[in-house]
């Protein structure tokens, strides 16, 4: 991905959403579109943060929930829950996040690396910590995520 | 002149293989003893499109072995050799070679240069063999007899300017007469001479060359001095037309109106066997890849079937029609060759346009759009339901259009990924009369309703399992002759491929007059291998039996068939696309496989089930019935597994609330069990309810997750929601693995 449109080489737009109390930045140029919530269909026997399968128009798109895979707290499913769509190498999936709050333009110099916390979150998946206003905002590297084993989104590689 | 020839190579490619299948066609359905002209002139023109486009594309390996098959079919065109059985073998022997180096410039493996050298040496054979001059040769009944021409001419510099005219030119030549040339013309050095042999007449060879040269400035003497009789007063026509820039047509701009004018008077001429077939030859060797259509008429560009011998009456054609060009007095006179051209042009142009090349992602696309439409007029439909309809009868009358239009759509649009049953049937005459001659059989190979339709993606998976259930007709069915006479049935065996439509199914059987299956020998073999099997068991049991896998009733394994692995595949290659095989055989009489098939991939008929809060589909091919059991029905095995009794059978009963992990299923005699065929028999699916039937589109689960163990797909439903397709054969191995693990932990 080429930073178009970008004043310093190195910094990127992040979009910013909140899980919880915490708030995240994904790179924006994943992001497909953000819709609101809708019914999911289930699939069986699949982890909980799985929420199933949505219809977008025709293509089936599955949809995981980063509250439940993070632990953050009780999931509520309401008018206001939104669902980041985002295009990861070929594929279509969605996350529910909380609420999605800002486009951030960070420097990849202004990221702090994140210390060691084994958490729900594997640190491999961080690229590192951003400060906007007092605010710290995690930043996840969603495709290495999302195409994680431990996701179990895609088939193994054979 | 640089034009990318990549942009080319597929066109090339994919009319190669269809000139190849063509010629193979035809190479299987000639009589060797009465082979039919216009067969083996096509089987020619398959030939000579080959070279011409190989040529071009700079394949000269596959130039080289076309261009000795072609000879040797030259001289079986003209007569002057007789048809052999061997010859046909040779024929399909070079196809294969032709096959093998199409699919090498492909990408595919390299090609055994032996077994080329070998076939090219046999063609080259074959091709001498009439030095001996057993054959009949000189078609002396026609006419023209075989003569020596001298021909000399000056090529001009504009035609010697693309070094590859030269080469056309040439070649045009070599399909009416057996050259030698004694000066090849070069840009600088036009001057062409060549000594030739050939039944031609001299008009016709002028005719050859009018795009390149002149006729009237082409010199023609019979080699050895004597003077051409006979054609004087023609030669004297054509030389009308010294003064006459009228060949260089392509400088000359053709008002329309006097080319047609010409028309008509072509017309005529065309039909002049002698001068069509030169011009034609012409016009192919220039440009045989792109103008010689697959699908032209044969009518269109039927270089040979009118080329050979001219006949008494067709030599002076040319002649007249100069003729009539002339009463015409028409300025126009000199570009008639130019309306001519236009005739065919235009005849091909109208063939190819009646079909076009389109790739299959773009049908895809097409499909699903189709898809989502249908979607969302099952959802405007919906919610037009709840509307009053006095008040909104516009919209509603409105909604009811758009559900015809739609559905016309839909099915107009899967209409254009079917495809004609033959497209698979056709490689069997080769597979049958191969495999008939390596097991000393005498078999027929009789097909029936090869029009029945199927879509691509069918019939590319297909083909190797039919293939395999032909191979084992051919192999265990049908007996040798000797023991077909001693069984009193005639020498001949007759395998039979059918392809119908029954229902929302295509049929397709196979069919053979064989020895049937051995209910004993399949039983004893069953047993060895610890198979299940009594002697009650129904005939149908026992034929289910060689699906299993590795089971092989073959006393020796032969290269064909008989190892075993087989029949278990084509089982399951065939239920992998949502179809399913049955066996019917009686001893003595043969042997019947039928194959039932979905019409498409992209779309199926589904029953729709509620299972608590979720609702499935199950496709209505595997469901043989759904009903209420009684309480006294279900029972329970051994403490845990329940079994329902429906007609005489016990049924594991299979829970789709359990095996999709809900906490609570149904009680069996407050539900509906869906009785449906899985792997080896029946079970029962235990359901809350049948929502009901519906024709559902296929959409994948994997392009943006993964696979789901017992699902083998999902769709949208009218109210937008996505409903998981079930593999039912899947589920009921879950449930059964699930039982097993239950009672393991118990």
């Amino acid at each position: 991905m080429d930073n178009t449109s970008s004043t310093s080489a190195n910094a990127n737009e992040y979009l910013t959403f909140t899980l919880g109390d915490e708030e995240y930045g994904i790179d924006i140029l994943k992001v497909q579109e953000i819709r609101g919530y809708d019914t999911v269909t289930r699939i069986a026997n699949t982890p909980a943060f799985i929420k199933g399968v949505i219809n977008l128009r025709g293509v089936i798109v599955p949809i995981i929930d980063l509250r439940i895979k993070f632990n953050l707290g009780e999931p509520t499913y309401d008018a206001f829950t939104v669902v980041i769509i985002l295009n990861i190498g070929k594929r279509v999936m969605g996350i529910v996040v909380d609420s999605v709050s800002d486009v951030i333009r960070l420097d990849s110099a202004d990221l702090r690396p994140a210390p060691e916390f084994g958490a729900a979150l594997d640190t491999r998946y961080l690229l590192g910590l951003g400060t906007l206003e007092n605010r710290m905002i995690i930043v996840v590297d969603i495709e290495g995520l999302m195409t994680s084993q431990e996701m179990a989104l895609v088939e193994a590689a054979p | 002149m640089s034009i990318d020839m990549t942009q080319f190579y597929q066109v090339f490619f994919e009319e190669t293989s269809e000139h190849l299948a063509t010629m193979e066609t035809l190479l299987l359905g000639l009589d060797v003893e009465h082979p039919a002209l216009d067969d083996l002139n096509a089987i020619f023109r398959a030939a000579h499109s080959i070279k011409g486009g190989s040529g071009t594309f700079g394949f000269s390996d596959m130039t080289e072995v076309t261009h000795i098959l072609e000879t040797l079919l030259d001289r079986l065109r003209k007569q002057e050799l007789p048809l052999r059985a061997e010859m046909v073998d040779a024929f399909l022997a070079a196809g294969d070679v032709l096959r093998a180096q199409l699919a090498h410039h492909q990408g595919g493996p390299a090609v055994d240069a032996a077994e080329v050298a070998e076939v090219c040496g046999r063609l080259q054979r074959l091709a001498d063999d009439d030095a001996t001059g057993d054959g009949p040769a000189a078609p002396a009944a026609d006419g023209t007899p075989i003569r020596q021409l001298r021909l000399r001419c000056v090529v001009p510099e504009a035609v010697l300017a693309t070094p590859r005219n030269v080469d056309h030119l040439l070649a045009a030549l070599e399909e009416l007469a057996a050259v030698r040339i004694e000066h090849r013309p070069a840009p600088g050095d036009g001057r062409l001479d060549l000594v030739m042999t050939t039944d031609q007449s001299d008009a016709a060879l002028r005719d050859a060359l009018a795009f390149y040269v002149a006729p009237e400035a082409i010199e023609l003497t019979e080699d050895g001095g004597a003077a051409p009789t006979g054609q004087v007063e023609q030669d004297a026509a054509w030389g009308l037309f010294d003064e006459d820039p009228g060949y260089g047509f392509f400088d000359v701009p053709t008002p329309v109106d006097a080319a047609a004018e010409d028309y008509g008077l072509f017309a005529e001429a065309a039909g002049a066997p002698g001068r069509h077939g030169g011009d034609d030859g012409a016009a192919d060797a220039g440009f045989g890849l792109f103008a010689d259509a697959p699908g032209a008429p044969p009518a269109a560009t039927s270089p040979a079937a009118d080329a050979t011998p001219p006949s008494p009456v067709a030599t002076p054609v040319p002649a007249h029609g100069a003729m009539g060009r002339r009463l015409s007095d028409n300025p126009s006179v000199e570009v008639a060759p130019a309306g001519r051209r236009d005739t065919d042009k235009t005849v091909v142009a109208a063939n190819t346009e009646s079909s076009i090349r389109v790739s299959v992602e773009k049908v895809d696309q097409i499909i699903n759009l189709v898809g989502e439409l249908v979607i969302t007029q099952a959802m405007l439909a919906e919610a037009a339901a709840g509307l009053d309809p006095a008040r909104a009868d516009k919209l509603l009358s409105g909604i009811e259009l758009l559900a015809r239009n739609t559905r016309d759509m839909q099915e107009a649009v899967m209409s254009i990924r079917m495809l004609p049953m033959s497209m698979v049937f056709s490689r069997f005459p080769r597979v049958v009369r191969d495999l008939a001659g390596k097991l000393g059989k005498q078999v027929e190979l009789r097909t029936v309703g090869e029009n029945t339709e199927l879509d691509k993606g069918l019939i590319e998976k297909i083909a190797d399992p039919l293939t395999h259930l032909v191979r084992n007709s051919l192999d265990h069915g049908i007996e040798t002759p000797e023991r077909r006479v001693a069984a009193g049935k005639p020498p001949k065996g007759t395998l039979t491929l059918k392809a119908s439509h029954q229902g929302g199914n295509i049929v397709i059987e196979v069919i053979d007059d064989g020895a049937g299956l051995n209910r004993a020998r399949l039983l004893d073999k069953a047993r060895e291998r610890g198979l299940p099997a009594h002697d009650g068991m129904s005939d149908h049991e026992v034929w289910q039996l060689i699906f299993a896998p590795g089971f092989s009733t073959a006393e020796k394994v032969t290269d064909l068939s008989g190892r075993g692995v087989g029949m278990d595949v084509v089982k399951r290659n065939i239920e992998g696309l949502g179809g399913r095989v049955e066996l019917e055989s009686s001893p003595g009489w043969g042997t019947r496989t039928v194959i039932r098939l979905p019409l498409t991939l992209a779309i199926l008929d589904g029953m729709s089930v509620a299972v608590g809060e979720d609702t499935y589909i199950l496709p209505i091919t595997s469901v043989v019935e759904s009903l209420q059991p009684n309480a006294a029905d279900v029972r329970t095995l051994a403490g845990e597994a329940r079994v329902v009794h429906i007609r005489g059978d016990y049924l594991p009963v299979i829970s789709l609330a359990e095996v999709f992990g809900q906490e609570t299923g149904i009680a069996p005699e407050r539900g509906i069990v869906v009785v449906v065929e899985v792997d080896d028999g029946r079970a029962a699916l235990l359901v809350d309810a049948l929502l009901g039937q519906h024709q559902v589109v296929i959409k994948s689960l994997e392009d943006n997750y993964r696979k789901v163990p017992g699902v083998s797909g999902a769709t949208i439903m009218g109210d937008g929601r996505v409903a998981l397709i079930l593999d039912v054969a899947a589920v009921a191995r879950l449930g059964l693995e699930r039982d097993r693990q239950h009672r393991l932990a118990a």
